[in-house]
């Protein structure tokens, strides 16, 4: 499985005492599977994402990608990661392609300047190789994130809300981009508030509330399951079922 | 919109000291206020009451002005007029954004589309900076030596009007800016400050001339002197009338003649408000400009710009995490645009030089040179290590980025000292190798030997001193990160002050302890070997110390390695 987390579950310090962002949180992406986590705001997808990628450090539960325990084996296991956040963190003194040179020397790509060429053209990026992060806009910076994350062979893809900025030509790349991944064999988990994206692109999904797993499957077994089966076909119906806003218009 | 301005202003103070207090709850803050404050009392109150006291002791008696100080005294109002009149004409020369026609983003979305005159928000931009002004005039007072005799409120208040007119004068100064290249009147009315300080300007420089050429002066003292004697001629006194004006009540006796200064500062400031008052039209096509600008710039206020540059440093695809960590900090380096720091280093080495001109012991531009380089040797020893955060100190800011990387956490470390311990000793070495060879000028009883010898052991100490406090610093930040400014913040509060004492106190306390074994042996080696060998004796002396040092270092950078790995990017304050 190139993706195992089991029973993770992280908790935030606060002046109150303490908070519990995500609890008991297990699941597994396989290699060529596209599994969509979605919550509403506060549910926990981001803290579970940036644990998952190493910047947080989970409280609890175990982290597995492509075998190697994200604790113990920390350099290996994010050699086979990359993570595109949603807030695109960029060094303002570095160009597009100098990004991508500091991220392949770390990762330990050789042919970089292949690998760059073939992104910049995918992503639309032309043009800009020599930009700083400040000459771009907002849906630039984020292509240049993304390229970061795809110039190494990651087995593991994390994507949150990767459509964040883009425009709709950015939007459509975007999709194939992750379709294709998937197709050569990363595993990708995505994280986005855009249902209508999910269910194009995810072939499961997993739906969080208040830092709980609260449903986890194929659209076609939570279509079918018993307490969603009134709920409606499509994902936006299920997930507002599963989080009990489904009374509210 | 005066009653808008004026619940902006109030909430925003008051909102600002509910934050400052509520932080005290956090012990961090809570130590740094006490410190902060103990600081304060030490340096400035204690000081007054000696100052009361003294007083008290001559009674009503004036304080008696030190007879070196007399002739400076006597001219310091028209020397004040003049560098005033010279700052003005500047403006126009080298045009910088004001300040008032800076909106911020928040001000912008409500203010802009609001159904307000531009006028009026020059106003409230006005009314708004007040609160600095009126901090920065009461620092002037605090600062201000009481040899002077005069009360330091009444310098305050002067100071404040000086500071108000001239922020108002420079929104002026970009106003009419934008006028210089209009047509027919509109541009005959712009040029005619520009005319008026040109004439002005020349008609003081012949004056200056013509006394200089008539007594040339012995240094640089009596040639202070002379342009103040030359700028109180009928003449000048006429054409820097205004600027005198705003200066004198900072020379005047209480209470008649100062309050008469005050209302001849207060017309000056008046007639300044009026004029830009009076552009409003070019008020809102400037702000528009400014705003436009700021949209279009990719940093906040206070952050460096970046240009592209070809630095002819490809990073290779291969090699040690460390020479990557170094080439994206030499990248950061060269492209740096920072008009603001360079200013601030030049205004550093004007002063350095001053000081060593009027040290007395700098005769010729040789031993000044010299004087100046030990002490330009000094600062990028022992002080740039604390300005230059082009280390972990600023990478905290990408932590979250950082930690994705599959690099080794005492790799990480190591790699965030490189370069800036590279730059800073590359320029300590820059000075020392100039000051070497020119404190024989400075220095005549210390033989040229010694000088070589204690020259190069300094030189083979820089990177271990460097080292050493970057090490301390880059450990600070990843063991108590909320201590440390992020990037090109700079918190503010006397808690804020505190902290940063108890920081720079502890920086010098252990830079001390960590090298005191290299400094025991290297004394040991010394103390065998200068019998032998004399000065040279202190070059391998340096070479243990230096070695001693550096192995504490990467010893430090392994121990650092954990702290870096448990680092939660949450403990990491992200702005004030």
């Amino acid at each position: 499985m190139a993706l195992s987390v089991e029973h993770f579950g992280r908790t935030y310090a606060t002046a109150a005492g303490s908070f519990t962002a995500v609890a008991d949180l297990s699941f597994t992406v396989a290699s060529g599977e596209i599994v969509g986590l979605i919550g509403p705001n506060g549910a926990g997808k981001t803290t579970t994402l940036r644990s998952l990628a190493g910047i947080l450090r989970p409280t609890s539960g175990r982290v597995r990608i492509d075998d190697y325990d994200l604790i113990e084996h920390p350099l290996e296991a994010k050699r086979c990661l990359a993570f595109m956040p949603d807030e695109p963190h960029l060094f303002e003194y570095l160009t597009v392609m100098e990004h991508l040179r500091l991220v392949a020397r770390l990762y330990g790509v050789t042919d970089v300047v292949d690998r760059a060429a073939a992104l910049v053209d995918e992503l639309q990026l032309t043009g800009k190789e020599q930009a700083l992060p400040g000459e771009l806009s907002r849906g630039m910076r984020q292509k240049v994130v993304i390229a970061c994350g795809l110039v190494r062979n990651a087995t593991t893809l994390l994507f949150d809300e990767p459509l964040t900025g883009l425009d709709p030509i950015g939007i459509r790349r975007m999709r194939s981009t992750i379709v294709a991944r998937a197709k050569a064999g990363a595993a990708i988990l995505l994280s986005s508030h855009l249902l209508h994206l999910v269910e194009e692109v995810c072939s499961r999904v997993i739906i969080m509330d208040r830092g709980q797993k609260v449903a986890d499957g194929t659209f076609a077994e939570l279509a079918s399951r018993a307490d969603l089966a009134s709920a409606g076909s499509n994902l936006e119906q299920i997930f507002l079922r599963v989080t009990g806003h489904d009374a509210h218009p | 919109m005066f009653s808008a301005s004026l619940y902006i202003i109030v909430c925003s103070f008051r909102n600002r000291v509910r934050v400052r207090l509520q932080r005290l709850r956090q012990p961090r803050y809570f130590i740094g206020a006490i410190a902060g404050a103990a600081y304060l009392y030490f340096s400035f109150f204690a000081r007054f009451r000696a100052s009361r006291s003294s007083v008290a002791r001559r009674g009503n008696r004036p304080s008696r002005v030190p007879g070196s100080l007399a002739a400076p005294l006597a001219v310091a109002p028209a020397l004040g007029a003049l560098a005033l009149m010279i700052a003005a004409a500047g403006a126009w020369l080298f045009p910088v954004d004001s300040s008032l026609l800076e909106f911020s983003e928040a001000e912008q979305q409500f203010l802009f589309p609001a159904p307000v005159s531009r006028r009026q928000l020059l106003i409230y931009r006005i009314m708004r900076s007040q609160l600095g002004m009126l901090f920065g005039s009461a620092m002037i007072g605090i600062f201000s030596p009481p040899t002077l005799g005069v009360s330091r409120l009444r310098i305050s208040a002067a100071s404040w009007i000086i500071l108000v007119t001239a922020r108002i004068y420079f929104t002026g100064v970009t106003l009419a800016r934008a006028r210089l290249g209009a047509s027919g009147r509109t541009r005959r009315v712009a040029w005619l400050p520009v005319s008026a300080l040109a004439i002005a300007l020349a008609l003081v420089a012949g004056a200056v001339g013509a006394q200089w050429r008539q007594t040339p002066p012995a240094d640089a003292l009596a040639g202070l002197i002379l342009i103040g004697r030359a700028a109180d001629s009928p003449a000048a006194r006429v054409v820097l009338l205004p600027f005198r004006a705003l200066v004198q009540p900072l020379f005047s006796e209480w209470p008649g003649p100062y309050l008469i200064a005050i209302a001849g500062a207060l017309a000056v400031l008046g007639t300044v408000a009026t004029w830009v008052l009076l552009s409003d039209e070019a008020f809102q096509e400037a702000v528009s400009d400014v705003a436009e600008r700021r949209s279009r710039e990719p940093v906040k206020k206070g952050e460096p710009i970046y240009k592209v540059r070809s630095t002819g440093w490809t990073l290779p695809p291969t090699g040690r995490p460390e020479t990557a960590f170094a080439w994206k900090a030499a990248m950061q380096t060269l492209r740096m645009v920072d008009k603001r720091s360079l200013l601030r280093g030049v205004i550093i080495l004007v002063c350095l030089t001053i000081v060593a001109a009027l040290m007395g012991q700098a005769n010729g531009l040789a031993s000044m040179l010299g004087a100046f380089s030990i002490a330009g040797t000094l600062f990028a020893i022992l002080l740039a290590p604390q300005i230059v955060r082009m280390d972990m100190r600023q990478d905290l800011q990408h932590l979250e980025l950082l930690k994705t990387w599959p690099v080794k956490a005492s790799a990480v470390v190591r790699g965030e000292l490189v370069w800036p311990s590279v730059i800073i000793t590359a320029c300590a070495w820059l000075m020392l190798a100039v000051a070497t060879f020119l404190a024989g000028t400075m220095m005549t009883h210390v033989g040229l030997g010694l000088r070589l010898g204690g020259g190069a052991a300094l030189a083979i100490l820089t990177p271990a001193l460097v080292l050493s406090q970057l090490t301390i610093h880059n450990a600070a930040a990843l063991i108590f990160p909320a201590w440390v400014p992020l990037g090109n913040q700079r918190p503010r509060g006397l808690d804020a002050m505190g902290q940063r004492l108890i920081m720079l106190g502890a920086t010098w306390l252990l830079l001390v302890l960590s090298l005191l074994p290299g400094a025991i042996v290297g004394g040991i080696v010394w103390f065998a070997l200068q019998h032998f060998i004399g000065a040279a004796a202190l070059v391998p002396a340096a070479l243990v110390c230096t070695a001693i040092v550096a192995i504490e270092v990467l010893l430090a950078t392994e121990a650092l390695g954990p702290a870096y790995e448990r680092l939660d990017v949450l403990a990491v304050e992200r702005a004030e």
